[in-house]
């Protein structure tokens, strides 16, 4: 090979490794937008629900309650009947077959939803209102154009029978869209129309907040008595040690030790917040640690040695002149550990957060979800309402994770240039 | 109850600290004592000595004595003739007598049941009461005695820095006190396991069938259904997957992972730096059960469908996805460490190189990247330990077979998908299957406790070298 | 009288805003040793980096200005840098071999540059390197051993034989002793004196004596302008520039 050959040849490797690098990035960055788009893509149609409009009627023979009703009497009584009669009269169905393929173009709720209208107004009796009933699932779906329509009937969920009278309805400006306020209220329910992430945000708000309050004080202080007072001894080194080893541990243990200790020994309640929230404790513990040792680390010794000089003993120079320079690295480290365990899920199903919750959890001690395992049970469902409803969760989710990440970043940048 | 209690302790440790600064004031002024320290410490010294050991009891108090309650009522329960042939019915009994103290039982209630429940409105009234006065007496003695110190004028500043600094002691000992926790857990189960399985049987078994281990009483086996039984927790199908898939992911986050590394580290500007490095980190801040769900509703479909337009099989939980996904998580481990490990590597190294008129890739493949191996080694190794202990991306894309194969394109399953899979839903507590789970997460947590070790040794010795 | 190896002409060098180099017009001969003494920070290493290009490394670096060697412009963007650093070697300040095995530190430069290909030819190139940078008998027998083991001495004249094993025309060579015991550098003087037969050598020193001990030329610099360039003799026993006279004396620096 002449020297030229050769050393076009090494000029064009080197313009190869450079291209590797560029397009290693480009891949990370590519994929982030594809993920992003696929999952906003399918998420967010799940923040409208279509809902049919309906003449309802409260006909005074069909109710046993009247006017003025207490909400205990409107909460017991039967709406059944006009329920039915109302579904049945925003469309003329001639036969039996249509009759009830209407009523299932409806959600399961419907007669609750006629309900809260009469507990808005109690003088309903023997008034006629208009109402924007949600549609079933399989409609909320076809209407969004999620389902395909041409499967065969069979493999069809939706009816031709139903087909036709949606076609119908909407050419009679029947269905619309709305705001889907279920998304944000509700717990979680089998019928996706209905299924909403209020329990699950109630939930991991108070895991975190449970969190919080348990990780960051004991971080802080074992990070102040690790940086400033702990004699360089064995123990020291055998601490160390271990927050090293507890930041690398996988999560899922974190839930093993959870299940043993506080569920099986403690016998503290299941899926509650309580429980969550001091697993979470124990697994971002060594990662606020780690943070704010380094913050305290950097704070130059001139500042100590200055505080002592003037007669501060060692525990007034750290207290009040070295920790309130190394906050804003502490706070910037723990928030992102926070962020870290608003997205963590294993250990929260080893403790049994798995379990079907309706109610929203009024206390930490009342089981409910979180909104990563909320993404997790609803991904196992087959219906087509969950893959929307599940890819809108992650979007709330990775919202609350950037906030979190642009605050940390923000105080990182904003406060730390003090002492540089 | 415990919040009107905190809030008393609050109140009574806020009122001390008053009363003993303005005591020493107006002590030393009066008798022209000289204080060994200023009077707002003895008023921190009450306060700590009134509040401290009584909020620790109460803690205490609160955590045990439920289960000391329950175990008694049950026991209680069962002398007046309750049956209840395992655990599991005997904690519902006893959430029946719970609920009829609160009053919200709504079935029958025969004698028994209203017998425990009238002792178990006797206990809990017996134990509230005790608390109370236990509290209370903590608290005078411990008022007593730092009243007595401080009429003797300690050093107070000195003696309140000293709890404190047991108390910095103490938080960093939580440290110690997890690990404890999760090697007891792990291991209490597991012996169960083990003294019922073989532990042979369990590394070196081909099969994990957990499912049709079945054992109608799981204090007692025979030797028949220990036949059957040991067959089904082989531990090998479930390293080898989780092998495989990691082994698929690092194949995808070493390279790219690497390359990104380097070309931050050697190549890109500042302003190219600024926009990627954060880039890369936002893969890390991804929870990893939207990767998960990414990977079960969009890649495994998708590499089915691509494998039928080839005429191939692929499963739609196939180790390949699983593996890419995981793989793509992984990227900012080694992407992160690479960086900082090249960029300590000296630059006279790399001026030597130069000099001589190498490329900057050769300089880098054959200067630099020696040099940095050590490093480099040790962040595969902890994207490796990282990769076995990921759960929820591989419980949801990769499959529940615990087969031996080597094809990506057919589902496999891995450790942690088996806990998962073992504890969710309803289990018995003395059952081997349940037991296995820990078994698995202690093997786990052995396994990745020893890659960090190493990992963190090969940082740190290189390190040494260069810092 | 030697032909002229290397030529720079108004060549100005700014680290960012800082200007380094104010128009240095110098000349250096082939097959001499010429030395670049001054005070501290004065911009003689920068001259010299920029001989074989390695300011480009430097990202804020900027130089204007023309350098030839052998008639043939260095400071054209289209110049194979890598080729030119085969030409001109470098031994810096603090012996950096790598962190290999001797034999590997000499080889990896005629490897890159595809001039051994079989092993017996590297080994001849690696024994002649070695044997040049006086170092042969030395390490003959542990050329396996890593370069970071030898002395500081022996590590600097590995230096120089890694920077001979490409048969480069010039050597650059920035303050090579001054990280060395005497005996050390007296070693490396007597090899300089010896090199000059084969290469054109640029030397940085602070020590005056050396300058006066292995060059033939000596140019003084100050504060990034070259005072004054001449025959080594000349400029130690009468300078014509009060300068050099002062700093010569010992007035400053």
């Amino acid at each position: 090979m002449t020297k030229e050959d050769r050393l076009k040849k090494r000029h064009s490797a080197e313009k190869r490794f450079k291209f590797y690098g560029l397009a290693s990035i480009f891949f990370a960055l590519l994929f982030v937008l594809i993920l992003v788009n696929n999952i906003f893509s399918k998420g967010s149609s799940a923040f409208m629900k279509t809902a049919i409009k309906a003449e309802v009627f409260f006909d005074p023979e069909l109710l046993e309650i009247k006017n003025g009703a207490s909400k205990d009497q409107i909460l017991d009584a039967d709406f059944y009947d006009i329920t039915i009669e109302s579904l049945l009269r925003v469309y003329p169905s001639k036969n039996l077959d249509e009759e009830n393929g209407l009523i299932d173009l409806f959600t399961t709720d419907a007669e609750i939803e006629i309900k809260k209208a009469f507990l808005e107004d109690n003088t309903l009796v023997g008034k006629k209102i208009i109402l924007e009933i949600t549609a079933s699932d399989d409609i909320d779906q076809l209407h969004k154009g999620n389902y395909p329509r041409d499967l065969p009937e069979d493999r069809r969920r939706i009816s031709n029978i139903q087909l036709k009278i949606y076609d119908n309805l909407v050419e009679n400006k029947k269905i619309i869209k709305n705001f889907n306020n279920y998304f944000f209220n509700n717990g979680d329910s089998r019928d996706p129309e209905l299924a909403g992430i209020g329990g699950a945000l109630v939930g991991s708000f108070y895991s975190i907040l449970i969190c919080l309050l348990l990780a960051f004080p004991v971080a802080v202080l074992a990070s102040i008595y690790l940086e400033e007072f702990a004699p360089k001894n064995k123990i020291t080194d055998f601490i160390e040690i271990n927050i090293n080893n507890l930041a690398a541990v996988p999560s899922i243990v974190y839930g093993l030790l959870a299940l043993q200790i506080l569920l099986a020994s403690l016998q503290m309640p299941r899926s509650t917040p309580l429980v969550a929230g001091i697993t979470l404790a124990l697994m971002t513990l060594p990662r606020i640690i780690i943070p704010c040792r380094a913050s305290l680390k950097a704070v130059p010794p001139s500042i100590r040695e200055g505080a002592l000089a003037v007669g501060a003993s060692k525990f007034q120079s750290v207290f009040h002149h070295v920790v309130p320079l190394a906050l804003p690295g502490t706070l910037s480290g723990t928030i992102i550990g926070l962020a870290q365990a608003l997205g963590e899920t294993a250990p929260l199903i080893l403790i049994g957060m798995v379990a079907f919750v309706v109610d929203i959890p009024s206390t930490p001690i009342d089981p409910s979800s979180s909104l990563p395992v909320q993404v997790y049970l609803w991904s196992e469902s087959a219906e087509r309402g969950f893959v929307e409803k599940t890819s809108a969760t992650i979007m709330m989710l990775l919202s609350f994770l950037i906030v979190m990440n642009f605050v940390a970043v923000y105080l990182r940048q904003k406060f730390e240039k003090r002492w540089n | 109850m415990n919040f009107i209690l905190i809030f008393l302790i609050t109140i009574f440790s806020l009122s001390l600290f008053f009363y003993g600064r303005s005591k020493t004031k107006s002590i030393s002024v009066q008798n022209n004592i000289k204080l060994n320290a200023l009077p707002k410490f003895y008023g921190y010294y009450l306060v700590l000595w009134c509040s401290i050991p009584a909020l620790v009891f109460l803690l205490v108090w609160s955590v045990f004595e439920p289960i000391i309650i329950k175990s008694i009522i049950i026991e209680t329960a069962a002398n007046q003739g309750a049956i209840f042939s395992d655990k599991n019915e005997a904690n519902l009994i006893y959430e029946k007598i719970k609920a009829i103290h609160l009053g919200t039982y709504f079935g029958d209630i025969d004698s028994i049941l209203k017998d425990s429940a009238i002792s178990y409105a006797k206990f809990i009234n017996l134990f509230t009461n005790s608390k109370i006065v236990l509290i209370f007496t903590i608290i005078i003695v411990s008022v007593i005695y730092s009243l007595k110190k401080i009429k003797n004028n300690n050093k107070a500043r000195d003696d309140v820095e000293f709890i404190l600094k047991g108390l910095l002691f103490a938080s960093s000992l939580i440290a110690i006190l997890t690990t404890l926790g999760i090697i007891f857990s792990l291991l209490f189960e597991s012996i169960k396991f083990f003294s019922v399985i073989n532990i042979f049987d369990y590394l070196f078994g081909t099969n994990w069938s957990p499912q049709r281990a079945f054992v109608s009483d799981a204090s007692s086996i025979t030797a028949a259904e220990y036949e059957e039984l040991k067959d089904a927790f082989g531990f090998i199908p479930l390293i080898a997957g989780t092998s495989f898939i990691a082994f698929i992911a690092m194949l995808v986050a070493v390279p790219i992972g690497l390359f990104s590394g380097i070309y931050m580290a050697e190549y890109a500007s500042v302003k190219v730096r600024r926009f990627s490095k954060p880039i890369i980190e936002i893969l890390a801040g991804i929870p990893t059960v939207v990767y998960g769900f990414f990977a079960a509703l969009t890649v495994g479909p998708f590499f089915r469908q691509l494998g039928e337009n080839f005429g191939l099989t692929v499963s739609s939980e196939s180790a390949l996805a699983a593996g890419l996904i995981m793989g793509i998580m992984i990227i900012p481990y080694i992407s992160s460490l690479s960086d900082d490990v090249i960029n300590s590597v000296p630059q006279s190294l790399r001026d030597g190189s130069y000099a001589i008129g190498a490329t900057k890739s050769e300089t880098i493949k054959k200067v630099v990247i020696p040099a940095a191996l050590p490093g480099i080694i040790g962040s595969v190794l902890l994207a490796v330990s990282r990769a076995i202990g990921e759960t929820m991306i591989v419980v949801m894309a990769a499959g529940l077979a615990a087969n031996l194969t080597i094809n990506p394109l057919e589902s496999t399953t891995t450790i942690t998908t088996q806990i998962v899979m073992i504890l969710v839903g309803d289990q018995e507590f003395d059952s081997p299957k349940t037991q296995s789970a820990f078994a698995l997460g202690l093997t786990l947590f052995i396994a990745t406790l020893i890659l960090n070790f190493i990992a963190q040794r090969a940082v740190k010795k290189y390190r040494e070298k260069y810092d | 009288m030697s032909d002229i190896k290397i030529k720079s002409k108004n060549l100005n060098v700014y680290y960012g805003d800082k200007q380094a180099l104010f128009d240095v017009n110098l000349d250096l001969n082939e097959k001499e040793v010429t030395a670049l003494i001054g005070p501290s920070g004065c911009g003689k290493s920068t001259f010299i980096r920029c001989i074989n290009r390695m300011n480009d490394v430097i990202d804020i670096c900027k130089v204007e200005g023309n350098i030839e060697i052998d008639g043939v412009e260095i400071n054209d963007k289209e110049l194979d840098v890598v080729s030119l650093r085969e030409r001109v070697g470098m031994v810096f300040q603090k012996p950096n071999p790598f962190p290999k095995s001797i034999y590997d530190n000499i080889s990896y430069g005629p490897k890159i540059h595809g001039k051994g290909e079989t092993k017996s030819e590297l080994d001849e190139i690696v024994e002649n390197s070695l044997k040049k940078a006086a170092l042969w008998e030395e390490v003959k027998d542990r050329l396996n051993e890593p370069g970071t083991g030898l002395s500081g001495g022996q590590q600097q004249r590995l230096c120089i034989a890694r920077a001979i094993s490409v048969n480069p025309e010039v050597i650059l060579m920035d303050e090579p002793c001054s990280a060395l015991d005497p005996i050390a550098t007296a070693k490396i003087e007597e090899l300089i004196d010896e090199l000059k037969k084969t290469y054109t050598i640029v030397i940085v020193t602070h020590s005056m004596a050396q300058a006066v001990r292995v060059s033939q030329k000596t140019g003084f610099f100050h504060l990034g302008k070259l005072i004054e360039v001449g025959k080594t003799e000349k400029i130690f026993k009468n300078p014509d520039n009060k300068m050099t006279q002062d700093y010569i004396t010992g007035r400053f620096g």
